[in-house]
């Protein structure tokens, strides 16, 4: 029968041992195998043992150190909290200071200067337009000859046939 | 409230509690758990200062970051994936110091055997602090993440199942980094195997 090395029951050892099916199926049988496996597992499980168990003192020293050092923090940040709030209402005030400051020294606002233009006129077709075009056969020269010219016109039809038809 | 009544509360009533500006309520939490939080960061840095401190720092740590703990797991088990976050940067800020200095006396210290005396066990003794000694020496061809499954499986007996859940990891991830960390611990450990199999006689 093959026995198992320490090395390969150190392996089962830290592995699962209910994994190592082989091993532990051979460990069932074989008694030798088996004194050594729990030799090793004994001196494995002492050589971990650590002295862990410390007197009460301790436990009760570090849970104060714990607390306290938990406190400070809380101090800590409510002092953080307290010191944001306070640069917040500072941003807050210099902004509104200085919104407040230039209202009030503000130059008052200027009227806009009065350009003026020069109307643009657009002719308009009518009598108007007309009056500033200098028609030379609406001067005034001419209204001095109106009534001869309209007397002229104003010929009997009768007269105006026997002379030819001419009017003049 | 009476002492009674409070050591009672559950985790979670404590947590409402601590969480509505109750100071007791976190410290009879911390008393819950100091002592098991003690002991899975000293099994990972095996040092007692170093210990106390992670320690320290992993309640300090839950405290400040208690609202969001959203129950999902025990209380013990987030607080102990505290410390073994804490304990995992510790060896990694040691491991980067001993890069630079070759200040290994933590370490020797313990190779040093102590005076045997003359009771009965005092030879198994000397053979355990042997044994001890060489698995030391082994961790130190441990990674990190090696270091802290082999000695979590070796130092508090936990399964790779909760192994994986303390590490947030796959426990198939987890055999396969143990296999590896025994694998080199055999190997260190062949010359103390084989002297034992000289002599055996002697008890292991």
């Amino acid at each position: 029968m093959k026995h198992f090395s320490e090395a390969e029951l150190l392996e089962t050892y830290y592995t699962q041992p209910g994994e190592s099916m082989p091993v532990m199926m051979h460990l069932s049988n074989c008694h030798e195998c088996a004194v050594r496996y729990e030799r090793l597992e004994q001196k494995l499980r002492q050589a971990a043992s650590c002295n862990t168990d410390k007197p009460a003192t301790f436990w009760s020293r570090q849970r104060l150190q714990i607390m306290r050092r938990v406190n400070a923090q809380q101090v800590h940040a409510a002092t953080a909290a307290r010191t944001l709030r306070v640069a917040a209402a500072a941003i807050l005030a210099f902004f509104l200071g200085g919104a407040l400051v230039y209202e009030t020294v503000r130059p008052a606002p200027q009227p806009a200067p009065v350009v003026r233009v020069a109307p643009v006129t657009v002719a308009a077709p009518g009598p108007a337009a007309n009056d500033n075009i200098h028609d030379a056969w609406q001067s005034d020269e001419l209204k001095d000859f109106h009534n001869v010219v309209e007397w002229e016109a104003w010929v009997p039809e009768s007269k105006a046939n026997t002379n030819g038809g001419s009017s003049l | 409230m009476n002492p009674i009544s409070e050591s009672a509360a559950t985790d979670s009533e404590l947590i409402a509690r601590t969480l509505g500006g109750d100071g007791n309520a976190y410290g009879i939490l911390v008393d819950r758990f100091q002592r098991k939080i003690y002991r899975v960061a000293y099994a990972i840095v095996r040092d007692d200062v170093e210990a106390d401190t992670i320690t320290q720092d992993t309640f300090v740590q839950a405290y400040t970051h208690l609202a969001r703990f959203q129950g999902r797991s025990e209380l013990e088990t987030w607080l102990t994936r505290i410390a073994i976050n804490r304990s995992r940067d510790w060896l990694r800020r040691r491991k980067l110091v001993s890069l630079f200095s070759h200040d290994d006396e933590s370490d020797e210290r313990q190779y040093v055997i102590e005076p045997v005396d003359e009771r009965p066990d005092a030879e198994r003794q000397l053979m355990a602090h042997q044994l001890r000694a060489a698995i030391t020496r082994a961790e130190r061809l441990l990674s990190s993440q090696q270091k802290i499954i082999f000695r979590l499986r070796h130092y508090e007996h936990h399964s790779l199942e909760e192994i994986a859940e303390l590490l947030g990891l796959q426990s198939g991830t987890v055999r396969a980094h143990l296999f590896r960390a025994i694998h080199k611990v055999r190997r260190e450990l062949a010359e103390w195997v084989t002297m034992r199999e000289v002599n055996p006689d002697e008890t292991l």
